[in-house]
C-alpha cells in the first residue's frame, strides 16, 4: 500500500500529464476564468414590494407559515406567533436583541428564553422552538440564507428544535440567487441555505414534510423598507 | 462481492452480468418498473416546469458548461488551492489513489478516533468504492441516514437511482423493511408514518454517534468550502452533532470560486428533483470553533478519475454534477430501472462514466445500453455531450473486439466486413439490393412487415419487426422518371 504523500504526488502528476493546456501560473488561470461567459441574469427586474411578495409567496409555496410587521411592532409579531404556536420553551442566539424577548416573555405565562451560550446539545434537544435573524432572503426560490453570526446562531441551534421562527428584513431580500452571491465580498466560513421546511420524497415521490429539522417554519418579514 | 437473491445483479461492474442479459432481468419484474415509471413521471413534471419558467436556462447551462471545463483544463492548480485553503481552515486533506486506498484512509481515520459506529450522509461516491460492507467487515457499524439510504440498508437492496436511489421500491414494500426490522408490526404504509418512523429510528443515533462520513456536491478552490446539498436534514444532522466529520470527494468536484455556486445551485436542484432550490444546503470550510465537528478530513478520490481527463472526447464527462436529469430523461432506463447498469452509477451518465472507471475493462456492454436519442445530452444542466461520448466508447469496444483472436471468425464481424466490401461500390450495393429483395421475399408478409428471420437475423426480429424490401429502390425509381421525360 502506497503511503498517502506519494499518492498525492502520483494523483496530481497523473492530472499534469492529463491537462497539457492548463494554465502557466496564477495571472494566466485568473486571466482564463475572468474569460467565462456569464449571461444569465445577475441583478433584479422586479420592484421592491414584488420582491417581497414574490419572497411572500415562494414561503407559502413552502408551507412556510409568514407574517408581515414593521420595526416598531416586531416584538409585538414575535410574540402573537409565539402565542400561536402554543409552545413554551425556547432558545435563540447569543446575540439576539432584548427587545425580541421581553414582550414575549412578560405577557406569554410559563415561556421560558434560553440563551445558547455553548449550551450542551441535550439543552436545544428539549427546546420547543427557536427564534433567530437572518443574512439574506433569496425571493426567486424563498430561500433564507444564514451565515451562522451571533443573531443566527450556531448551525444546531436551527436544526434541533421542531419549530423555528425566523426574522427576515425586508432590506436583506433580494430577486435571484447572485444577487447575493454579489452581496457576499467576504465569502461566509459558514452558510445554511433553507428552502423551505425539512422534506422528502424518497417514498414513491410524496413530499413529506418534516424528516429531521424544523416541520415548522414561520417567517415574519420586518417592512423596513417603507 | 457476490448476491444469491435470485434476480439480483450485482452493481460491481467487475460482477455483473452484460447489460442485456440485466436488462432481461428487470424488464421481467412489472412491480418494479411501474414503480420507476412513477417516480420517473412525477420527477419529469416537477422538472419541465421549473426549467420553462427559467428564462436564462440555456445561458446558465453554458456558463456552468464553461467553468466545468475551465476547471477539468486546471485541475491540479485547484486541487491544490483547495487543499491549501482547507488545510489554513484547520481541515485534514488527504489524497487516494484508488477504492482500496480511499477505504483504508478512511477506517485508519476511524480507528484513530476509536470509532465503532459512523452515521452516514448519502454520498455515492462511496457506494462506488464499497465502502459500506468493507467498514462493516472491519467492525465499524455504518448507519445511514438519508430516508432512501435507510430502506436501502435495512431491507438489504441496492441503489437505482442516483439522487432517489430507492425509488424502484414502493410503500407497501418500505412499510414491510421498516416493520420487519424496527419490530413496528402495527406501522401502516402512509409515507408520513413511515417517514416518522425513521425519524424516531435516527434521532438517537444523531446524538450519540461522534463520527460521520459525508460526500460532497462541491468544493471550492478558492475558499477551501465544501458544500452538502440536502432535503431532509440528516446531512445538517450529520455536518453539526459529530465531533469527527470525514469527507469522501472525486477530484472532480471542485469549483474556482464561491461565486460561482450562482450557477451550479440553481441547475442543480431544478435538474435533480424539480425544486427552485433543495431545502437544505449546508457549506463549511475547515473547523468552526464552537460549531459542528472540530476534527474534519476530506478525502480526494482519484479512481479512474485522472485516466478519462487525459481523454479528449471522454473528458467532458467529468463535468457531471450528479443530478440524474440524465436517466430520468433516458427511455431505456425508464423500462430497465437503474440495477440493469451494474453499477451504482446508472443511466447515461453511467453508461459512459462506469466503463471508463473501470479502465474499459469491465461494464463494456453499457456504452450500447441507448438508442442514441440524445435526451441525455438536452436534459444535462453542464451540456455533457452523452451520445458523442458513448459512440466513442462504442468504438473502442469494438476495436478492443477485433483484437481479439478469435473474433476473425465471428460471424458478425465477418458480415461487417463483408458488408464493407459490398458497400464499397455502387454496382455491389445494387446487387445486394436485388439479392436481398429476392431473398426477403420469402420472409414477407402480407402486410409489408417481416416478423421473424431465422439465425442471425433472429437477433433483430425477436424484438421488433422489420418492413420489408420495397419493390422499386428509389434509383430505379428516379432512373424511370427521367426516361418517361417528366
Amino acid at each position: 500500500m502506497k503511503q498517502p504523500v506519494e499518492s498525492r504526488q502520483l494523483i496530481l502528476d497523473r492530472i499534469h500529464a492529463a491537462t497539457p493546456a492548463a494554465a502557466g501560473d496564477a495571472s494566466q488561470l485568473a486571466d482564463a476564468y475572468a474569460a467565462l461567459p456569464r449571461t444569465y441574469i445577475r441583478r433584479s427586474s422586479l420592484s421592491t414590494s414584488a420582491r417581497i411578495k414574490l419572497m411572500i409567496h415562494r414561503l407559502r409555496e413552502y408551507d412556510a407559515e409568514v407574517v408581515e410587521s414593521t420595526p416598531a411592532d416586531l416584538p409585538a409579531a414575535i410574540t402573537a406567533q409565539l402565542a400561536a404556536s402554543g409552545r413554551h420553551l425556547f432558545v435563540a442566539p447569543p446575540g439576539t436583541p432584548n427587545k425580541w424577548m421581553v414582550t414575549s416573555a412578560r405577557k406569554i405565562t410559563g415561556l421560558k428564553w434560553t440563551i445558547d451560550h455553548g449550551l450542551p446539545i441535550g439543552e436545544i434537544e428539549k427546546a420547543e422552538g427557536v427564534v433567530t435573524a437572518a443574512t439574506c432572503g433569496i425571493a426567486d426560490s424563498g430561500t433564507i440564507v444564514l451565515h451562522h453570526s451571533a443573531t443566527e446562531g450556531r448551525r444546531v441551534l436551527t436544526l434541533l428544535p421542531d419549530y423555528y421562527l425566523c426574522i427576515l428584513r425586508a432590506s436583506q431580500i433580494v430577486e435571484t440567487l447572485p444577487e447575493y452571491f454579489s452581496r457576499c465580498q467576504q465569502p461566509p466560513a459558514l452558510a445554511t441555505y433553507i428552502s423551505g421546511p425539512s422534506a422528502t420524497a424518497d417514498i414513491e415521490m410524496t413530499r413529506i414534510k418534516g424528516v429531521h429539522g424544523p416541520r415548522i417554519l414561520v417567517v415574519i418579514v420586518v417592512r423596513d423598507d417603507k | 462481492m457476490s448476491h444469491a437473491t435470485p434476480g439480483r445483479v450485482s452493481l460491481d461492474p467487475r460482477f455483473a452480468p452484460p447489460f442485456p442479459e440485466a436488462a432481461l432481468i428487470m424488464l421481467r419484474n412489472p412491480q418494479l418498473r411501474k414503480n420507476v415509471g412513477h417516480a420517473i413521471d412525477v420527477i419529469q413534471a416537477k422538472r419541465g416546469k421549473l426549467v420553462v419558467e427559467k428564462t436564462d436556462w440555456q445561458e446558465l447551462r453554458s456558463a456552468a458548461s464553461a467553468i466545468r471545463f475551465h476547471v477539468l483544463d486546471n485541475l491540479g492548480a485547484y486541487l491544490e488551492q483547495f487543499e491549501a485553503r482547507c488545510t489554513a481552515a484547520g481541515g485534514h486533506v488527504h489524497w487516494a489513489a484508488d477504492a482500496a486506498q480511499a477505504r483504508q484512509i478512511i477506517l485508519d481515520l476511524l480507528r484513530q478516533e476509536n470509532a465503532t459506529e459512523v452515521i452516514k450522509i448519502k454520498t455515492m461516491t462511496s457506494a462506488e468504492i464499497q465502502l459500506n460492507p468493507f467498514l462493516q467487515a472491519s467492525g465499524v457499524n455504518v448507519y445511514e441516514t438519508d430516508l432512501a439510504e435507510i430502506i436501502l440498508q435495512l431491507g438489504d437492496e441496492d441503489p437505482s437511482h442516483i439522487v432517489v436511489p430507492a425509488l424502484h421500491i414502493n410503500r407497501s414494500q418500505v412499510r414491510e423493511i421498516f416493520a420487519r426490522t424496527m419490530g413496528l408490526n402495527n406501522l401502516s404504509d402512509d409515507p408520513k408514518e413511515l417517514t416518522n418512523a425513521a425519524r424516531t429510528y435516527l434521532r438517537q443515533k444523531f446524538l450519540t454517534v461522534p463520527t460521520a462520513i459525508s460526500g460532497a456536491n462541491f468544493l471550492v478552490a478558492e475558499t477551501g468550502t465544501v458544500a452538502v446539498v440536502e432535503s431532509e436534514g440528516n446531512g445538517r444532522m450529520c455536518l453539526t452533532l459529530p465531533q469527527t466529520m470525514i469527507s469522501l470527494v472525486g477530484i472532480e468536484k471542485v469549483l474556482p470560486r464561491f461565486q460561482d455556486l450562482e450557477v451550479m445551485l440553481q441547475l442543480l436542484a431544478r435538474s435533480a428533483t424539480g425544486e427552485r432550490m433543495n431545502p437544505y444546503t449546508s457549506l463549511w470550510t475547515g473547523v468552526t470553533p464552537g460549531d459542528g465537528p472540530q476534527k474534519f478530513h476530506v478525502v480526494l478520490l482519484d479512481n479512474g478519475r485522472s485516466s478519462i481527463l487525459a481523454k479528449e472526447k471522454e473528458r467532458q464527462t467529468l463535468k457531471c454534477i450528479r443530478c440524474a436529469a440524465c436517466m430520468n430523461a433516458c427511455p431505456v432506463y425508464r423500462q430497465t430501472g437503474g440495477h440493469a447498469y451494474g453499477s451504482v452509477y446508472p443511466g447515461p451518465i453511467g453508461a459512459i462514466l462506469t466503463p471508463q472507471l473501470m479502465q474499459m475493462k469491465y461494464a463494456q456492454t453499457l456504452p450500447f445500453a441507448s438508442s442514441l436519442c440524445g435526451a441525455c445530452y438536452e436534459v444535462c444542466p453542464v451540456k455533457i455531450n452523452i451520445p458523442e461520448v458513448l459512440l466513442e466508447l462504442r468504438s473502442q469496444v469494438v476495436n478492443q473486439e477485433r483484437k481479439q483472436a478469435g473474433r476473425v471468425f465471428d460471424l458478425m464481424y465477418l458480415g461487417l466486413r463483408i458488408a464493407n466490401l459490398i458497400f464499397a461500390t455502387a454496382w455491389g450495393f445494387h446487387a445486394a439490393q436485388r439479392m436481398g429483395r429476392i431473398g426477403l421475399r420469402f420472409f414477407t408478409r402480407k402486410d409489408g412487415w417481416i416478423h421473424s428471420l431465422p439465425s442471425l437475423g433472429a437477433k433483430w426480429t425477436q424484438t421488433r419487426d422489420l418492413r420489408g424490401l420495397p419493390q422499386q429502390t428509389f434509383h430505379q425509381w428516379w432512373a424511370t422518371r427521367a426516361k418517361e421525360g417528366k
